[in-house]
């Protein structure tokens, strides 16, 4: 079985190819290997007090003509939705958010299940592409789904997501 | 420093048309609501970002600005914000007095009430929003209430560094003013090319 090690190397290379200027986060557990890779390759990291606000600094990055990225964990989508939704979806501001995915298959936290597995469902709700990695996308597609993910949202001009889940649940 | 004065003789329409006179060529984000309509009374500028919707949102547009743009051409970065949308958004002063952004001026126009939607009452009159910007680590805060005082906190900020607030008490006159119903896409665009030059 892949180690949630193996899959935050898969994502930092996804990462590395994408070159943030700026990556701003809130901490999930499942993400502690990915946020320090990042700053192994000497990208600082960000903490942010709450997602939506992040999702204003990643915004007023992109218009400024940098290349944010946002790791956050997929229970604080929730806050994000309204600052989503009614600023870079409606302004068509490209930001990218990578985020982490609780609940499902070898999920221990009995708190985590109420939001996190409608996530996905939300999202088409509220029309935010996204793109998921889980135990049924093949190691070697992590790297490249990340990094096309990025192109996806060059090429859009609107915010996406990328679901990740390191635990490997589905 | 922080002055108080009690009266309050500032429009919100003054106070914008000072603010905006003050920088006209700065990146300048104009918060939801009445704040965006009585801005387009005072003059629509390239400079300035309409935010239509998104409360308690533009203190973090400003500082992804601050971030993003060359200092060397942006001397400044401008956002006002309502009393409401500031505490909406009031943990953001945190992460702005942690990243210190030296162009950045958040100024909060108080009126103690939510504007748009009828005037009820915000939770502002509980509140010293330049103690709490302090408290976060802003580098220069000023409290004013008449247009002198605001005219001179205005110049104060040009000289100083930020990251900086100035809290400006107003009235509870609103300006008449109709909706502004543009596609949101155009002033992203707009903005977009005042940011490139063009």
């Amino acid at each position: 079985m892949v180690s949630p090690e193996t899959r935050s190397a898969a994502l930092l290379a996804g990462l590395r190819e994408i070159a943030p200027d700026y990556v701003f986060h809130l901490p999930s557990s499942t993400l502690k290997s990915l946020l320090t890779g990042l700053a192994e390759l000497g990208i600082t990291v960000h903490p942010l007090t709450r997602e939506e606000e992040g999702i204003g600094i990643a915004s007023g990055l992109a218009l400024a003509g940098r290349k944010p990225v946002l790791v956050i964990q997929d229970n604080g989508l929730g806050n994000a939705l309204t600052a989503l939704t009614t600023f870079p979806q409606a302004y068509h501001i490209p930001i990218f958010l990578l985020v982490s995915q609780r609940g499902g298959l070898g999920e221990y936290n009995s708190m985590i299940h109420t939001f996190c597995e409608r996530v996905e469902p939300i999202l088409d709700a509220a029309g935010i592409r996204y793109f998921k990695l889980d135990a049924r996308i093949p190691l070697e597609e992590w790297t490249p789904t990340v990094a096309l993910a990025y192109q996806y949202m060059q090429t859009t001009h609107r915010p996406i997501a990328v679901l990740c889940n390191l635990m490997a649940g589905q | 420093m922080t002055t108080t004065t009690p009266a309050a003789p500032l429009t919100r329409f003054a106070a914008l048309r000072a603010t905006a006179a003050a920088y006209p060529t700065e990146p300048y984000v104009v918060a939801v609501g009445t704040m965006v309509r009585e801005m387009l009374l005072v003059g629509r500028a390239d400079n300035h970002l309409y935010v239509l919707d998104s409360m308690g949102l533009p203190p973090a547009i400003g500082l992804g600005l601050c971030l993003g743009l060359d200092t060397s051409e942006h001397e400044k970065v401008v956002v006002v914000e309502g009393d409401g949308g500031m505490l909406m958004g009031m943990s953001t002063l945190a992460t702005i007095g942690l990243l210190h952004p030296r162009q950045l001026l958040l100024i909060v126009l108080d009126n103690g009430v939510y504007a748009a939607t009828g005037d009820q009452t915000t939770a502002a009159a509980a509140v010293d929003f330049c103690a709490a910007a302090r408290s976060c680590g802003f580098a220069s805060t000023w409290s004013v209430a008449t247009e002198e005082a605001l005219q001179a906190a205005l110049a104060a900020a040009r000289r100083e560094p930020g990251p900086a607030l100035l809290h400006v008490r107003i009235t509870l006159e609103n300006a008449p003013s109709t909706y502004f119903l543009p596609d949101p896409v155009e002033l992203t665009l707009n903005f977009r090319r005042y940011l490139n030059g063009k």
